[in-house]
């Protein structure tokens, strides 16, 4: 599966008035397309900080001390804030746990909502347009290089395929535009139609009715389309909504809703008759009306749709496509040559960074040399961005800038501690007892900054010797279809344009879809009128504004009871089916992580304890932690005392020198007090550091209260299925 | 458990809030029985009116109407339904109309009494109770012994006239950071019960302090620091030993857990169990973890938009609910199980599509032993059936 998000030795640590308190620990972990990853642990275990400095919102007292996280070809720990604008909320949201204070208190929910859609909208379009706009141009110039280098005949048809593409797009979207916005319309009045009638029939107005019924009017007038409502109905829609207009000013006074029902019911059906027409391929219309100088057939949509089908493809687009392959397959040799190349000179830079002491010219002049290889090595008509290709080089740059500030930097450390040092001596050769001992000099580890580097070098090489292994069995039939998919679905990016009324509407829907009741009235509000719940659920809402890729869920449904709790895990799964989003979900209720996940990491004190697919968590569970975890919640079946993890977590200033659980731990072996356990591999997709996993290590099982809940599940489920 | 002694008894509870012309009615007409030392458990979404329940009971509101009687002495009372009871009648003509009104305003009198003095009798009683036992001691004693005795007598005297019944019911919160004043070391926040009520004696508060400290699983040392310092669990504690330094007999534990991590959580309920088990304590637990609930209450409550739809043994009604909101509430349980979890299937509750009450209006009834429904007649006659066709 393809991993949106990558990361790699994730080191963060906060400076305090009382030292460097160190939240995360060298966590890895991937997150692939349109799965949920838990990440489940106490508070303070570093799970909110890892999410964080994913969505780059860390406290200002944070220090990154090493590490990657990768997404879409980018180091999210290296990229400047004004790229990191273009990422934050709209590829990558977060729900924040605490509703009260995730809310402006004195800007409207209604506004707080549409805020995103719109500022989002206009920066999606743009960067849509110069998605497309650039892709074109990069695949005019393959397309010229592979077929036409020497014919500038050939040459010129290209580009001039290229600017018919380009400007049949614009007229494709502009039908589209207009149809996507009378659908809409359309779709939406029926919807508040039955709604508002409803509430007439029952003969009572709520707040607010009047703007409704304006918005139904505004609505349905521009529901007109050659596509929904025929125009030829224009003229009855412009009288009903008229008509609407004084017959609800006339019902109000006398409070007898008939005739306003009536009228309602007819706009409704008028709407519902428009929205059931099939939408024609306006992609293929839009070519027939830019360059056939003839009027549209007329015949019924789906031979339409056949015709102008066939039109475009004799007329242009096999040509193009197969221009297109032609294209395709000489981009990607062209980087093959070039990944050869680069796998050659990698091989031969490694020497210079494997050297005792590191020479600060050389390597410089190394990384601008590797960076230039590297960076040739990307093709640019690979719709998928090599994540490992772009993030090389500075990723290179930041481990040898750190390399050489470290010379300088411990050298000062070891002078520091040293006058410590000398400073306890004197007091000990006084005879006297200090109660405090001396820190360790914070020396940062030169060795293995080299080790980082020759990693980075050798995962580059090894990625690319897989991607030549795979080079014959790529299929550039598929590939091509995919790119014009990919240049259609940025087209129509463009075409999305979110207008003030359009965001109300979607807001208003989310609204509804989180489970707000009266979502009009409700705009309206500020969150000091709402309760927890609600302004959780309007939390939820805003995340989901703006479509994004990722959805970090910080603690979501801590604050909520089970009903809305339950409405919420299942809206977003809903949507992480729909919009194949990617869930990162932090919790530590063990029961939701179960109805969520797909995979699961239990972090505790800043590492990745346990790691594994859901049923690899629940029912093969490894570590101590994880069992002391499931034995301290009660189920429905619970009698017996619960199990509490005894004591605190540990003061992360001093993390302890072994396994950081060890001192809370029932089945604590000496080992565990002196040397951190290594991740040891259970199966292909479950890994757990804990020293009972060690080959020489005592047979634990785990505790009985696990035990007896899988055993009561198994049973429990064994009965539901007969 | 039926024989045992009613602790609290809250009848035809309801709770309004007025905010302009619209009224919200947050508890409407809730009726049930504590028993002594029972944890009973009051569940249902958020806004549905158990935290007003609660605070209603211990009268931080003034309750519209409806009775509250702990240990037999009408604690609360509410006048709104006999004020709408004259209304009616003045509505209806009914003969004797004067006489029904004169009824009716003196138990608004009576009603308006208990609600006010109820403590004053109850602090009157410990007045007369502490003379009846120090009168012989005193005059038997002389000299030394006799101030001695006298100082005692007068320090116990102040604070018998100082105590009121409704402090024998605490509260616990259910935010440990909000509802700590940061501003108040733990001695401070965990003696001020005992200050109010009267005692001046240094030591002896002190003393108690450590004691409770103790109880809770912190050390005496904690009790001279801030609640900053502290971890949400541990500040919990702070919460519990506040509630059970004035020797309540009820505690309304106001989702005591909710806030916390689910291995905080665990030690918080064991702590509040073995608390239970030692003071013999009764508890009326609200929350909305239904695993915890279950876990922790012998019997439960459920509640839905102000009114009670049911009430059981924790065991019956997990094993058999009647009411489709406690359906809906029970299926929508997650539980540590993937395999479970992924086949599980929420039943949603729609109040209007499943009853018809517009000419049948509900009530609470008892459909088996101990068990209580909110039902109509035809509700309750196809509960009843469904019972006997399972036996």
């Amino acid at each position: 599966m393809e991993n949106k998000l990558q990361v790699r030795n994730l080191r963060i640590s906060f400076r305090t008035s009382n030292g460097k308190v160190q939240a995360v620990r060298d966590i890895s972990f991937d997150l692939a397309k349109g799965e949920t990853l838990a990440i489940v642990g106490e508070s303070g275990s570093g799970k909110s900080v890892t999410s964080k400095a994913i969505l780059g919102i860390l406290a200002g007292n944070s220090i990154i001390e090493s590490g990657e996280i990768i997404y879409d070809g980018k180091d999210l720990l290296k990229i400047s804030e004004e790229d990191f604008h273009k990422i934050r909320g709209d590829k990558i949201a977060m729900i924040f746990q605490d509703p009260m204070s995730s809310l402006n208190p004195i800007v409207r929910i209604g506004k707080q909502l549409t805020e995103a859609m719109l500022l989002k909208g206009k920066a999606r379009q743009r960067e849509s347009r110069s998605n497309f706009n650039t892709y074109l141009k990069n695949l005019e110039k393959a397309m010229i290089e592979a077929d036409a280098s020497n014919d500038p005949q050939k040459a010129a048809q290209i580009s001039q395929n290229c600017k018919k593409f380009d400007k049949f797009e614009f007229k494709h979207i502009e039908l589209e535009s207009a149809y996507n916005k009378a659908f809409t319309a359309a779709d939406e009045t029926a919807d508040d139609i039955e709604k508002i009638a409803f509430e007439f029939e029952k003969g009572s107005i709520s707040r607010g009715a009047d703007d409704r019924i304006n918005d139904i009017v505004k609505q349905s007038r521009d529901s007109v389309n050659e596509y929904v409502v025929k125009p030829s109905k224009k003229d009855r829609v412009y009288s009903l909504t008229s008509q609407l207009k004084a017959q609800f000013k006339k019902s109000k006074k006398t409070n007898k809703f008939d005739d306003t029902v009536k009228t309602l019911y007819e706009l409704r059906d008028i709407m519902k008759e428009g929205v059931s027409v099939e939408a024609p391929n306006f992609f293929c219309m839009g070519y027939y009306l830019t360059f056939s100088d003839k009027p549209l057939p007329d015949m019924p949509i789906d031979q339409l749709n056949a015709y102008l089908h066939d039109y475009i493809d004799k007329d242009f687009m096999l040509a193009f496509i197969s221009d297109a392959e032609q294209a395709l397959k000489h981009s990607s040799e062209v980087s093959c040559e070039n990944m050869k190349k680069a796998i050659a000179e990698l091989e031969a830079a490694k020497p210079v960074f494997a050297k005792e002491n590191l020479d600060r010219k050389e390597c410089l002049e190394a990384h601008k040399h590797l960076s230039a290889v590297v960076s040739a090595c990307v093709d640019k008509l690979d719709i998928n961005k090599d994540s490992l290709t772009f993030t090389f080089a500075p990723s290179l740059k930041s481990q040898i800038d750190s390399y050489f500030h470290a010379i300088g930097a411990n050298k000062k450390a070891i002078r520091a501690h040293e006058k410590d040092q000398r400073k306890f001596d004197r007091i000990v050769a006084k005879g006297k007892k200090p109660n405090w001992e001396v820190a360790d000099a914070a020396v940062t580890d030169l060795e293995l900054i080299k080790a980082n580097i020759a990693r980075l070098i050798d995962r580059l090489i090894d990625h690319y010797d897989a991607l030549l292994a795979n080079y014959d069995s790529r299929n550039f039939d598929n590939e091509t279809v995919a790119v014009i998919d990919y240049l259609k679905a940025n087209a129509s990016g463009v075409v999305d344009k979110v207008t003030r009324r359009i965001a109300k509407h979607r807001a208003i829907k989310l609204m509804e879809e989180v489970g707000i009741a009266e979502p009009h009235k409700r705009y309206k509000q500020y969150p000091f009128e709402f309760s927890g719940g609600m302004r959780q659920r309007i939390v939820i809402a805003i995340a989901l504004a703006a479509n994004p890729d990722i959805l970090i869920c910080d603690e979501p449904t801590t604050a909520l009871d089970v009903t809305i709790q339950a409405q919420i895990l299942e809206l977003i799964n809903n949507l992480k089916e729909e919009r194949k989003l990617s869930v990162i979900f932090i919790t530590h209720d063990l029961g939701v992580v179960a109805n969520m996940a797909d995979r699961v990491a239990v972090m505790y004190a800043g590492k990745i304890v346990e790691y594994g697919t859901s049923e690899d968590i629940f029912y093969r569970s490894a570590h101590p932690y994880t069992w002391a975890l499931l034995s301290s919640m009660p189920d429905l079946d619970t009698n017996e005392k619960l199990e509490a993890i005894p004591g605190t977590p540990p003061n992360m200033i001093y993390p302890p020198k072994g396994d950081a659980f060890a001192p809370r731990n029932r089945y604590a072996m000496a080992i565990d007090f002196e040397r951190q356990p290594p991740m040891f591999k259970i199966s292909d997709t479950h890994f757990a550091a804990t020293w009972l996993l060690h080959p020489d290590a005592p047979k634990v099982d785990p505790p009985k209260a696990v035990v007896d809940r899988i055993a009561r599940m198994k049973s429990k489920r064994g009965l539901k299925d007969e | 458990m039926s024989n045992q002694e009613t602790l609290l008894r809250v009848e035809h509870l309801c709770q309004y809030f007025k905010a302009g012309n619209f009224v919200t009615k947050a508890v409407d007409d809730v009726s049930f029985d504590i028993k002594k030392g029972e944890v009973f458990g009051l569940v249902g979404e958020s806004g549905c009116g158990k935290t007003t329940t609660g605070r209603s009971i211990i009268k931080l509101y003034n309750i519209t109407s409806g009775n509250v009687y702990f240990k037999g002495v009408r604690i609360a009372a509410g006048i709104q339904s006999y004020k709408d009871a004259i209304k009616q009648a003045k509505k209806d003509n009914i003969p004797d109309l004067d006489k029904f009104i004169a009824e009716q305003r003196k138990l608004i009198k009576e009603a308006k009494n208990d609600q006010k003095n109820c403590d004053r009798e109850f602090s009157r009683q410990l007045v007369a109770e502490l003379k009846e036992k120090y009168a012989p001691l005193l005059e038997k004693a002389t000299g030394a012994e006799k101030t001695k005795l006298e100082a005692e007598y007068k320090n116990e005297l102040r604070k018998a006239k100082n105590t009121k019944l409704v402090t024998q019911i605490q509260m616990i919160f259910q935010d440990p950071i909000a509802s700590l004043d940061p501003r108040m070391t733990v001695r401070e926040i965990i003696a001020e019960g005992l200050i109010i009520q009267g005692e001046r004696d240094k030591k002896v508060i002190d003393q108690k302090v450590y004691e409770m400290l103790e109880l809770v699983g912190l050390v005496p040392e904690h009790a001279s620091r801030y609640p900053h310092e502290f971890s949400g669990g541990q500040r919990q504690r702070i919460g519990v030993a506040r509630s059970i330094i004035m020797n309540p007999e009820l505690i309304i534990a106001d989702e005591p857990v909710s806030a916390l991590d689910v291995s905080v959580q665990a030690q918080v309920i064991n702590l509040l169990n073995d608390l239970r088990d030692r003071f013999g304590l009764t508890i009326l637990f609200i929350a909305h973890d239904l695993s915890v609930v279950k876990y922790f209450s012998d019997r439960i409550g459920v509640m839905y938009y102000g009114k009670l739809v049911e009430l059981a043994d924790s065991d019956e009604l997990f094993a058999h609910p009647f009411h489709p909101y406690t359906k809906s509430l029970l299926s929508a349980i997650p539980l540590p199980d993937p395999i479970y979890e992924k086949a599980r299937k929420r039943i949603v509750y729609n109040p209007l599509a499943e009853h018809d009450y517009s000419v049948d209006k509900p009530s609470l009834r008892e459909v088996c032993p101990g068990h209580f429904v909110q039902c109509n007649n035809a509700e309750y006659e196809r509960i009843i059936k469904e019972l006997e066709a399972n036996g």
